[in-house]
C-alpha cells in the first residue's frame, strides 16, 4: 500500500479486510459509512458504484459494497457494510455522494434493502412487479415469473399509440422534460425497459464461469466486447490467472476496433441530429469498413465471441494483421475528410457551441465517465489511470476540453477516433508471440475483484465474487448508468430545441431517445416531440 | 380465419414496403444492423424499403429483443396500432426465441409467447418470418423481407422435435 493510500484508509477508519494490488476492502460500521464516503470523496476518489449482495449463506448478512476509485493512485477502495437479515436497512450516502443515487435504488429494488435518509422510488423493476419480491435474493429462482400487479398509475402516458419507440437504433427508454414555454425546467428519466435479469442469470445453474463471457457480450450490442473482457478481467484478477501477453494484445486490438465502430456510429447519429444527413451516411459508410474488419478478425460483425477465461479463441495471423493495417489506414483517410467537413460547417458549430453545458464541478459531483467527463475538464481515462491489458505499453493522448458543451463532447470523440487508430497501429507493431490461451486454471470460491475498462462511452466496471462453478455475484455498471443523471444538469434551463442533441451527446448506450414527453407546467398539457427524425 | 387477403395486400406493397422498428428490450446489436441496412453499403431504400416513425404507417414490423416485462404492454399496443395485414419479422435470436435470456424473470421469452399474448388481446398477426442470428446480419434482414414478400423461396423446412424427458 502506498503511503498516500494508507493515510486515506487510516482516516476512514474501519477494519481493513483485504489488501490486493489494486483493491483495498475496508469493513465499515453502518453508522460511519456516510462520513467515510464523504472523506473518500474529498480525497479525490470517484464513486464507481455500489453493489448489494445476498451473503446470508456466507456470513448471515446482506452486504453492500461501495466502490470508490482513487484514479490518481490507480487503486479502488471498497467500503463493505453489513446489513442484518432481520432488519434490512442502512443509511444512504446520496447526500454526500450524489452519484450513488441509482445504485442504491437498484439495491432496494432487487435486494430489498431500505436506505434511510433519502427519497426512494422504483427504478429497475417493471411497474407491474409485486412488492416484496426481490430477484437478487438467493431464494428467488432466476426463472420465476411473479404474477402481475395492476397499479393505478400504470401507463400514465396513455393516449400515445407508439410508446417510447423510434426507428433509428433505439431501445425503448424515454425522458420526460418539464418545460415552461420553451425552457426546460426539469427532467425525469424513465427507463429500464431493457432489464433482462442478466446478473441473476449468471448466478443460475444455467451458467458456468466459461459461459458467462458470452452472456456478458450480449449486455450491449455496441460495446459487448468491453463487457466480456471486463468480466473476464475481474475473474482472472480474483483467481490470479495469468493470461498470455499475446491474448492481452489481441483483446486490446479488438477493443479499439470496437471503439472505432462505436464512435463512428455516434458521430453519424450526431450529424443526423444536427440535420447533416450526408454526414450520417458518410460516417456509417466508413464504419462499414470497421465492421468488415471485425468480422475478418473475430468471425462476427458484432458480438465477437472470442473471449474466454485465460485468453482468446482466435489468433491473429499475417493476413489479419495486413488487413487490419490496410483498413485502419483507409478509415483514417476517409474519416479525416469527413471530420474536416463536419467541423467546418458553421451551422453545426452554432448548434453545438454552448449548448448542454455540464460544468466541471457538476461532472465531478456525479462522477461522470468517458467522453462526457473529458469534455468537462476531468482528466479521466481508465486506460491511463488503471492501465490494463496492453494499454501500459502504448502511448496515446487523452483529448481534454473544458467547455463541457456539445461541441466539446463531439470533438473528444472525433479525436479519440484518431487516437484509437494510432493505438491499433502500435499494438500491431508490438504484438508478441506465444500462445493465446491458458487452459489450466482453478477458480477458488469466495474471492472478490473489481475490474474496469474504458468503453467507448466511458468507464465500465465489473465486480465479481467467485462461487462454486459460477460467480456468486456479478455486478455490471455500464458507463451510461453513470452519465444519464448528468443530463438533468445539462438540460435544465436550456431551450427545448437543444434537448435532442444534448441527450444524444452523452451517447446513451440504449441510444433510444426518440421521443420526449413534454409537459407544460403551466397548463399541464402533454405532447410529444421527436428527437430523431423518422424514416 | 384472417379477414384480409394477404396475397393481394402483398402484391400491392411489393415495391414499397414500409417498416417500423420495434425494439422490445434488445441489446442494440440487431438494431444497429437494421440501421446498417439503411446506410450506403446495403442501402435498402433502393428496394423501396423505408423506415417509418409510426406503426400506423407500417406494412411490416421489425421486432427485436426478447420482449421484457416492462416493454410488453407497449409492444402489444404498437402491434395493435398496425393496420392489417399485420406482417412481422422476428429478428435475431431474442426476437425468435428469447435468446440467451429466454427464461429469466424479466422477459417473456420469444415470439411464440408474444403471439399467445397478442391473441388474448384480440390482435391477430397475419404473417411472421423468423430471422435468426446473434446479431442478425443485414443481408439476412433483407433476405427475410424478400421471403416474407414471396420474392424468394424458403429453403429450410420446419421440423418439430420434442425433447425427451430426463
Amino acid at each position: 500500500m502506498k503511503d498516500e493510500v494508507r493515510t486515506i484508509v487510516e482516516k476512514i477508519g474501519g477494519v481493513v479486510e483485504e489488501v490486493k494490488k489494486s483493491e483495498i476492502y475496508v469493513r465499515i460500521p453502518q453508522q460511519t459509512v456516510r462520513t467515510a464516503a464523504r472523506l473518500l470523496y474529498d480525497s479525490e476518489a470517484y464513486f464507481k458504484t455500489c453493489v448489494g449482495v445476498d451473503e446470508r449463506e456466507v456470513n448471515g448478512f446482506y452486504t453492500i459494497y461501495h466502490i470508490f476509485g482513487l484514479d490518481s493512485q490507480g487503486v479502488d477502495i471498497v467500503l463493505k457494510v453489513l446489513v442484518p437479515e432481520e432488519d434490512p436497512q442502512t443509511s444512504s450516502i446520496v447526500s454526500e455522494v450524489p452519484a450513488a443515487d441509482w445504485c442504491e435504488l437498484e439495491i432496494q429494488d432487487l435486494l430489498g434493502i431500505k436506505f434511510g435518509g433519502r427519497l426512494t422510488k422504483r427504478l429497475v423493476l417493471p411497474e407491474d412487479w409485486p412488492d416484496g419480491v426481490y430477484p437478487l435474493r438467493k431464494e428467488f429462482r432466476y426463472d420465476e415469473k411473479p404474477s402481475r400487479v395492476i397499479r393505478e398509475e400504470l401507463h400514465e402516458e396513455a393516449g400515445i399509440p407508439v410508446g417510447p419507440y423510434h426507428p433509428a437504433l433505439h431501445e425503448p427508454e424515454y425522458f420526460e422534460l418539464y418545460v415552461e414555454g420553451e425552457k426546460v425546467v426539469d427532467v425525469a428519466y424513465r427507463g429500464f425497459h431493457v432489464h433482462r435479469g442478466i446478473e441473476k442469470l449468471a448466478e443460475s445453474p444455467r451458467f458456468t464461469y466459461k459461459q458467462v463471457p458470452f452472456l456478458a457480450e450480449r449486455i450491449c450490442g455496441i460495446c459487448g466486447f468491453v463487457h466480456s473482457t471486463c468480466y473476464i478481467m475481474a475473474v482472472e484478477k480474483a483467481a490470479d490467472i495469468e493470461t498470455p501477453e499475446r491474448a492481452e494484445f489481441i483483446r486490446s486490438i479488438v477493443l479499439e476496433v470496437e471503439r472505432l465502430h462505436s464512435h463512428l456510429l455516434w458521430i453519424g447519429v450526431a450529424a443526423h441530429l444536427l440535420g447533416y444527413d450526408a454526414g450520417f451516411m458518410h460516417a456509417w459508410r466508413i464504419r462499414e469498413h470497421v465492421m468488415v474488419l471485425a468480422e475478418y478478425l473475430t468471425g462476427s460483425r458484432k458480438t465477437y465471441g472470442i473471449n474466454v477465461i485465460g485468453g482468446v479463441r482466435k489468433d491473429l495471423n499475417v493476413d489479419k494483421i495486413d488487413k487490419t493495417m490496410k483498413t485502419i489506414a483507409q478509415v483514417r483517410e476517409e474519416f479525416k475528410k469527413l471530420a474536416d467537413a463536419l467541423l467546418s460547417i458553421p451551422q453545426i458549430k452554432s448548434r453545438a457551441v454552448g449548448t448542454g453545458v455540464l460544468t466541471k464541478s457538476e461532472a465531478r459531483a456525479l462522477s461522470v465517465v468517458g467522453p462526457v467527463a473529458r469534455a468537462s475538464g476531468l482528466y479521466r481515462d481508465v486506460r491511463k489511470d488503471y492501465p490494463y491489458l496492453a494499454y501500459g505499453r502504448v502511448s496515446f493522448r487523452v483529448p481534454l476540453y473544458t467547455e463541457g458543451d456539445n461541441l466539446a463532447r463531439l470533438l473528444v470523440r472525433v479525436e479519440e477516433v484518431f487516437e484509437s487508430i494510432e493505438i491499433v497501429k502500435q499494438l500491431v507493431d508490438l504484438l508478441p508471440g506465444g500462445s493465446v490461451v491458458v487452459e489450466e486454471y482453478d477458480i477458488p470460491p469466495g474471492r472478490k475483484a473489481v475490474a474496469a475498462i474504458e468503453a467507448p462511452r466511458g468507464e465500465d466496471v465489473h465486480f465479481v465474487i467467485t462461487g462454486l462453478g459460477r460467480p456468486y455475484r456479478w455486478r455490471v455498471r455500464a458507463p451510461t448508468y453513470q452519465n444519464i443523471p448528468a443530463l438533468r444538469a445539462m438540460l435544465r434551463g436550456t431551450p427545448l430545441a437543444d434537448a435532442p442533441l444534448t441527450i444524444a451527446s452523452i451517447d446513451p448506450c440504449f441510444s433510444c431517445t426518440d421521443r420526449v414527453l413534454v409537459v407544460d407546467i403551466e397548463t399541464g398539457r402533454k405532447s410529444f416531440i421527436k428527437l430523431v427524425r423518422g424514416g | 380465419m384472417s379477414s384480409v387477403n394477404i396475397a393481394r395486400a402483398l402484391k400491392a406493397i411489393k415495391r414499397s414496403i414500409w417498416v417500423y422498428h420495434l425494439n422490445s428490450g434488445s441489446c442494440n446489436a440487431c438494431d444497429i444492423e437494421i440501421l446498417d441496412a439503411l446506410t450506403p453499403y446495403f442501402d435498402v431504400e433502393r428496394f423501396g424499403i423505408k423506415l417509418v416513425g409510426s406503426p400506423r404507417h407500417a406494412d411490416l414490423i421489425l421486432l427485436t429483443g426478447p420482449v421484457t416485462r416492462e416493454s410488453l404492454p407497449k409492444v402489444v399496443r404498437a402491434i395493435k396500432a398496425m393496420p392489417r395485414p399485420r406482417l412481422i419479422l422476428a429478428l435475431g435470436s431474442c426476437g425468435v426465441g428469447g435468446g440467451i435470456w429466454w427464461d429469466t424473470y424479466s422477459t417473456i421469452g420469444g415470439f411464440k409467447k408474444l403471439e399467445d399474448i397478442l391473441r388474448e388481446n384480440g390482435v391477430e398477426v397475419d404473417r411472421v418470418v423468423y430471422v435468426p442470428g446473434c446479431p442478425v446480419r443485414p443481408e439476412a434482414i433483407i433476405y427475410g423481407i424478400l421471403l416474407l414478400l414471396g420474392v424468394v423461396e424458403q429453403k429450410v423446412k420446419k421440423v418439430e422435435v420434442v425433447a425427451s424427458e430426463s
